[in-house]
């Protein structure tokens, strides 16, 4: 089994205007998809982010305050999962909720590193 | 882990938490106070992913509260007065106002709020919808078929006339009180009938609108200064429409006449709510249209089949209803009554007197009046050609397939 991070790009709920009805429509959906992975036991970790951000770049270590980018390309959050290879991870991806609100998902396997 | 949250939490915690804010910080905030309410809302489906808070009302009206107090606090011009204000208002309060009895005081106040005089009509339901029952602009556009830019507008002059009336958030006085009352209640009848009259192609806003009303109603009905004959009328009027609101779909969503529906399936609970209502409102001097309409409707729900309705007495309420407050539809209405009990004449003669436009977005009723006139008079021809200018009138995708459905029916006939 490898680790796996989905990266979820776009569909920020709050440049979207969404009501509270609808949200707590969207928190539905995210709380099947987390019950589902965890009973699977395949969900191994995960975070939202604040959209707010910092950047550091530059030998001169230049502090620069976001927003860097638009919000259909702003990271929202990651969940990590264990799987045998991408192509599971896509079907995990299935359950995505925010498709429709024009979000993606980026799948990327986390290296290990060789002792 | 198995996480559920109560349906609609967000949504009536918006009302809630938007009503106790404002006792806060004042209506002037208002604005201020929405936006933090929305961000709380947003924060929430970002943190409870992983885990929800034990007490998830506790734990959103705090965050919103500390949202508003920072959003208030960057609000720069604001800031020297702010500083003053918030701490001696908080400090006034202790924490009584998250009482769930001070909660509903504070959202009855939102309601006499939302229909002051200084907010015209049009401004009042959008207001009301937005601020109490927690809808966007979005959504309540879908339910008043109107463009949203147009909510948008009408909220945003609601806000504007609260700020420069300096409206103040607490009750009508006492010699006010029941001219206000007699508008709250016009618009909770508006809310309703939007719900009940299926404007909308989606179940869902439907019952969202007629279950605001009745919760509105009910939070009325628990203060007794707000009682009177004509709110208990208008609590049993809308439980008697409402109980057969399942039944008025089919499961494919497609609508059910009232003469086909399953009369086992109307909600016998709400019924019974409906006439204890109705008794309470008897024994008040006054009789409203509220009255009679909840007769009549209680009078449909008493016709074990729909052969069994007793016309007669419908007719009977709809005109002691038209002598009180005049009114197309109410026209309309006898116009069908008349049809059923086979007053041929009479109902073409009130339908002639009908002027169309008073029935607005509803004018596909009175043409789909006019083709059952004459298909009771045997003329198909005429009657498939007033159902298509019904078709034409109607905005409703379910009322459209059922006008064709019954034109179908007509020319196999």
């Amino acid at each position: 089994m490898k680790d796996f991070m989905m990266i979820f790009i776009g569909a920020d709920y709050q440049e979207l205007g969404l009501s509270p009805e609808q949200l707590q429509d969207r928190m539905g959906k995210w709380f099947g998809w987390n019950d589902k992975m965890e009973a699977q036991g395949i969900l191994k970790g995960g975070n939202a982010l604040v959209p707010v951000a910092k950047r550091v770049s530059g030998p001169d270590r230049t502090i620069t305050d976001g927003p860097f980018v638009e919000g259909k390309e702003l990271v929202g959050g990651y969940y990590i999962v264990s799987a045998e290879n991408a192509e599971v991870v896509v079907k995990i991806a299935d359950d995505y909720p925010d498709y429709d609100l024009g979000g993606t998902v980026e799948i990327r396997e986390i290296m290990v590193f060789d002792q | 882990m198995e996480q559920k949250i109560v349906d609609h939490l967000f949504r009536h915690q918006y009302g809630k938490m938007v009503a106790i804010l404002i006792r806060f910080f004042g209506l002037s905030n208002i604005e201020t106070i929405e936006d933090a309410v929305q961000d709380t809302f947003i924060k929430a489906t970002l943190q409870w992913r992983s885990q929800i808070p034990e007490n998830p009302e506790a734990w959103l009206t705090k965050v919103a509260k500390n949202r508003t107090i920072d959003l208030l606090r960057s609000l720069k011009a604001e800031k020297n007065r702010f500083d003053k204000v918030a701490y001696t208002v908080v400090s006034n309060h202790t924490n009584d106002i998250f009482l769930d009895h001070e909660i509903e005081d504070s959202q009855l106040r939102m309601i006499f709020v939302a229909c002051h005089p200084s907010l015209k009509p049009k401004e009042q339901i959008a207001f009301a919808l937005k601020t109490i029952s927690g809808f966007n602009s979005k959504e309540i556009a879908a339910a008043l078929l109107i463009k949203e830019e147009t909510i948008k507008k009408r909220l945003s002059r609601a806000k504007k006339a609260i700020v420069k009336n300096k409206i103040k958030f607490e009750f009508p006085s006492a010699n006010e009180v029941q001219q206000r009352l007699d508008r709250v209640m016009e618009i909770i009848y508006l809310t309703f009938n939007e719900g009940f009259h299926s404007t909308n192609k989606t179940k869902l806003i439907r019952k969202d609108l007629c279950g605001e009303a009745i919760r509105l109603t009910k939070l009325l009905l628990k203060k007794e200064k707000f009682r009177s004959g004509n709110l208990y009328a208008l609590f049993a009027l809308m439980c008697f429409h409402a109980s057969r609101l399942d039944s008025k779909t089919n499961s494919s969503n497609e609508i059910v006449s009232l003469e086909h529906q399953d009369r086992s399936k109307w909600f016998f609970p709400l019924i019974k709510i409906g006439n204890n209502s109705m008794n309470k409102a008897m024994e008040y001097d006054v009789i409203s249209i509220y009255h009679y309409e909840a007769a009549i409707a209680a009078e449909h729900i008493k016709a074990k089949t729909f052969e069994n309705t007793d016309w007669n007495k419908i007719l009977y309420w709809y005109s002691e209803l038209y002598q009180l407050q005049p009114s197309t539809f109410t026209q309309l209405n006898m116009a069908i009554v008349n049809l059923q009990l086979n007053h041929l004449e009479v109902a073409q003669r009130i339908l002639d007197q009908i002027s169309i436009a008073k029935l607005e977005q509803r004018a596909y009723l009175y043409y789909g009046c006019y083709a059952e006139y004459y298909v009771k008079k045997k003329d198909i021809v005429l009657a498939i050609s007033y159902l298509n200018k019904a078709i034409l009138k109607t905005h409703n995708d379910l009322e459209k397939d059922y006008l064709i459905k019954r034109k179908v029916v007509l020319k196999s006939l």
